[in-house]
């Protein structure tokens, strides 16, 4: 019974870093960190997805956290890893790798140490942050792991997804216009 | 018990299965009494099985149907149309009697109720009026508690079973009554039986609970060892039973032997075959002293009896998923072994590998065979449909059914009932026309949908064919335009228009029955045929008929497929498709502006998989193109190598991949790395220009269409 209390008040969450940006994930998503293989690149598919690996005989499917947090690119290097996450999408219990920069460590945190992810000026959507917790000098946001990975943007970084939003509403705009041209035009025939 | 009784669920199913078969069989031929004869026995080992496992509804139920059939079987009542459809009616209801045992729900409740009522009423009446003409028939009903043989005629020509029921004492605890057997023995032919009795202790020493008696029996009958024993199928693991066959004549029946056995029986030990057969044969001896030959034969049969072994054996469906998922593992490590033995040259090593990749070869193909099942299975709900729907709207519709031994696996027959249930609905109810319409149309008066089911290659197909009014390709195109699928002026060919009712939100039929034409129509069928990797194809001549073909893959978990090579990613084209491949120059690909190109003298369409993959580096100079077969037309898929030969064990892709229909799983290579299955149809459908300009013609129109009707 004591131990389910301390625990239950600590919660360990590993960080892992992306560029110089640092992410936690709750322990209890991840289900092991893998050292980068060779990846199966799957023709036509999200360009977030970085492909398929062989994991033990079942083939998991990888995701570029890079691209998927609308970071720019850079090249892998010995640092670089995979870890294995469960995701809970639409309900159903889903594995999925994430490619990462590095991992750093595991952190053991209570309720009190996270903090709300600030509303305004933070470079990241919050709706997939579950909070932030302040280390030293930098902040690391812990994710949201289900949010962030079932859904099918490519959206943690804020700026990345509203310059999305801007070039739909310009193509929406366009299409539109599209439409009432080609309205006019046939009014005119007829 | 609960083992018992969950034998006695699975047979119960598989008896309420049979049962309805024969009832369909029964109605084809009313006078046919061998069917009848069955119907009837099936009801008994019904009832049997229920009472002893507490589904007293069940059993009462059963009864009451059973009567019926006993009236039938003995000329007291004429087996009609009416009495067919409320037997077929507590078909149904039995199904649910077994599922939920003595507690039903209120509507069931109701139901069986009112079955109960109807099926009695048809015993009733027949017993008042037989009690009209009193004499003969009165007796004849008290008669029925009788063992059957007495209303056969008395044939001496059937054989004579030995019966020893030894029932182990504590054979009460789970609820037996052993009566019952000799009860159902003694209904199934001219018998005679024993009790044991001298097992039975002193009054004072008798424990309630257990079992002393044992029985001998000497049943004549015309049913085999099989059906004996059938009687004891739910006790064979709390009774010794015996059974041997001990002459070909009704020994019962004869005086002497009967005479001589009852000394026998004084003695308390069970008497022994040989002795039996001695005294058979002294009796048939002096019946008819120079028919040595029948003793001989007799003799035969009882060895023969005595070598049957079990055939069939039962195994539970997920026992089987099991063995297809080692095996499936197998082969997987097979391929590593293979891969292994080529690359370090050791003899010895590569026949063993050689040796390993041939059995687990087999072993495929085994498990493969033994997860198959025959369409067969499923024939009997389609059967049932064609009745039921053609009766309640009033049309003739005759079903036969082509190639039912024809088999395929399991998990695809699962996924296949509901989607041919449909089109088959939609046969009964818009394609064939009522009777008046058919004669006026100078067709025979009675429709017929025929099932046929047969192997080509690797695949199967179902074919369902009516010889009703057919599709209208003119009616479709104005609906499709009115729709907005099309545009006006769009030109499709015959085959196309008739492939628009597959689109979603698309019915032909003009007035929305009960049945069908819900608009959740044809498209609901193709997806879920094509979630068990099945095609769907329409064929159809107006006035002539309408034939619907679903193409099926053999199995889904393990295909034969072409290992081929684009730059560093492996893929596998299914085996089926491939045709023939060729090789050609890159430049050949690169600079061809229609993507045409001239294979064997004919020009075929191609896909250059670099492109469409968005594949640059490591361009080589020369590319394998493969021929491959897409719904009768030939497409080339270019590609780096061609590999071999190779068993793909398919892996799904999962959810992240839903969308990508390119792609059919992923397979792991004898090295670890990943290959991805390719379908070559859907690449097809998803690059080749023609069909994609095609496609792009009927979005713009509909775009146009939903324009034009804003403004």
């Amino acid at each position: 019974m004591s131990e389910e209390q301390t625990t239950g008040t600590l919660t360990s969450y590993l960080s892992f870093k992306m560029g110089e940006e640092m992410f936690a994930a709750d322990v209890g998503k991840v289900l092991e960190i893998l050292e980068l293989c060779p990846i199966t690149k799957v023709p036509k598919s999200p360009s977030y997805m970085r492909g398929v690996i062989n994991l033990r005989g079942k083939v998991l499917p990888v995701l570029d956290t890079r691209i998927k947090f609308g970071l720019p690119k850079t090249e892998d290097d010995v640092d670089t890893c995979i870890i294995v996450l469960d995701v809970n999408m639409d309900g159903e219990s889903l594995h999925l790798g994430a490619v990462v920069d590095s991992v750093e460590e595991v952190l053991e945190l209570g309720k009190k140490d996270i903090e709300p992810p600030p509303s305004l000026g933070n470079t990241f959507n919050p709706e997939y942050i579950h909070g932030m917790v302040k280390r030293e000098d930098t902040f690391i946001m812990i994710l949201d792991v289900d949010k962030v990975f079932s859904t099918d943007e490519l959206a943690v970084a804020k700026e990345a997804a509203e310059q999305k939003n801007r070039e739909e509403k310009i193509e929406e705009k366009k299409a539109e216009k599209e439409k009432t041209e080609t309205k006019k035009t046939e009014k005119a025939k007829k | 018990m609960e083992q018992f009784k969950k034998k006695f669920l699975e047979e119960a199913a598989d008896l309420i299965a049979g049962l309805e078969k024969a009832l369909l069989v029964l109605e084809e031929n009313m006078d046919d009494k061998s069917v009848n004869e069955e119907v009837f026995r099936i009801m008994h080992s019904l009832k049997g099985g229920s009472s002893m496992f507490g589904f007293h509804k069940m059993d009462s139920f059963t009864h009451n149907l059973e009567n019926i059939y006993d009236l039938i079987r003995n000329n007291k009542l004429k087996l009609s149309r009416e009495i067919l459809d409320i037997t077929l009616e507590a078909v149904d209801h039995l199904k649910i009697l077994l599922e939920n045992g003595d507690e039903l729900s209120k509507s069931d409740e109701k139901t069986h109720n009112e079955l109960s009522g109807k099926i009695n009423k048809i015993t009733q009446n027949i017993q008042q009026s037989s009690n009209e003409p009193p004499a003969k028939a009165e007796a004849k009903t008290n008669e029925q508690n009788k063992p059957a043989s007495d209303n056969l005629p008395a044939v001496d020509e059937i054989p004579t079973y030995h019966i020893i029921i030894k029932p182990f004492e504590k054979i009460f605890k789970n609820g037996t009554n052993p009566l019952l057997f000799i009860d159902e023995l003694s209904s199934m032919g001219h018998c005679k039986v024993y009790a044991k009795t001298g097992k039975i202790p002193l009054f004072d020493k008798i424990n309630p609970e257990l079992c002393y008696v044992s029985w001998e029996v000497f049943l004549a009958t015309d049913k085999s060892t099989d059906d004996i024993k059938d009687v004891f199928i739910f006790v064979e693991d709390s009774c010794e039973i015996k059974i041997s066959k001990i002459a070909d004549i009704n020994l019962p029946a004869k005086s002497l032997f009967v005479k001589d056995l009852d000394n026998l029986m004084r003695d308390d030990d069970f008497c022994d075959t040989y002795k039996l057969k001695e005294l058979a044969k002294t009796v048939v001896e002096k019946e008819k002293p120079d028919d040595e030959l029948e003793l001989t034969k007799a003799k035969n049969v009882t060895s023969l009896a005595k070598k049957t072994a079990i055939n069939n054996i039962r195994v539970a469906s997920d026992k089987l998923d099991n063995l297809m998922n080692l095996v499936s593992e197998l082969i997987t490590t097979q391929a590593s072994l293979s891969l292994y033995a080529e690359n370090n040259e050791n003899t010895e090593l590569t026949s063993i590998a050689e040796n390993i990749e041939k059995i687990s070869r087999q072993l495929r193909d085994n498990t493969f065979e033994i997860c198959l099942i025959p369409i067969d299975t499923i024939l009997i709900r389609f059967k049932r449909l064609v009745r039921d729907l053609s009766q309640e709207l009033e049309k003739e519709i005759q079903f036969t059914a082509e190639g039912t031994e024809t088999e395929l696996d399991k998990s695809i027959i699962e996924g296949l009932t509901e989607p041919i249930m449909h089109i088959f609905r939609n046969a009964i109810d818009h394609g064939i026309e009522s009777a008046d319409e058919r004669l006026k149309k100078g067709k025979p008066k009675q429709g017929k949908i025929t099932l046929s089911a047969f192997y080509s290659g690797t695949n199967v197909y179902l074919q369902i064919k009516d010889d009703g009014r057919g599709l209208d390709a003119e009616k479709i195109r104005k609906k499709a335009i009115n729709r907005g699928f099309i545009s006006p002026d769009a030109n499709l060919s015959y085959k196309e228009l008739l492939n628009l009712v597959f689109l979603p939100g698309f019915s032909t039929a003009a007035k929305v029955t009960e049945l069908s034409g819900r608009g959740v129509g044809l498209d609901v069928v193709v997806k879920k045929i094509s979630d068990i990797r099945g095609e769907v194809e329409i064929e159809s001549q107006l006035g002539v008929g309408t034939t619907i073909t679903i193409k099926l893959p053999l199995t889904m978990s393990i295909i034969d497929g072409l290992l081929v090579k684009i730059n560093e990613t492996y893929f596998v084209l299914p085996m089926t498709a491939v045709d023939k491949c060729y090789e050609v120059k890159t430049e050949k690909l690169q600079n061809n502006f229609n993507n045409k190109i001239k294979l064997d003298e004919n020009l075929v369409p191609y896909i250059n998989l670099r492109k469409e993959f968005d594949i640059q580096d490591n361009m080589p100079d020369v590319q394998q193109v493969i021929r491959v077969k897409h719904e009768d037309q030939n497409v080339a898929l270019s590609v780096d190598n061609i590999i071999g030969e190779y068993q793909a064990v398919l892996k799904p892709l999962g959810q992240m991949f839903k969308d990508l229909e390119i792609v059919s799983g992923a397979t792991i290579l004898g090295d670890g790395t990943i290959a991805l299955v390719l379908d070559s149809g859907k690449i097809t459908n998803t690059f080749d220009r023609e069909t994609i300009k095609k496609r792009e013609e009927v979005l713009k129109a509909k775009i146009d269409r939903e324009n034009l009707e804003k403004s």
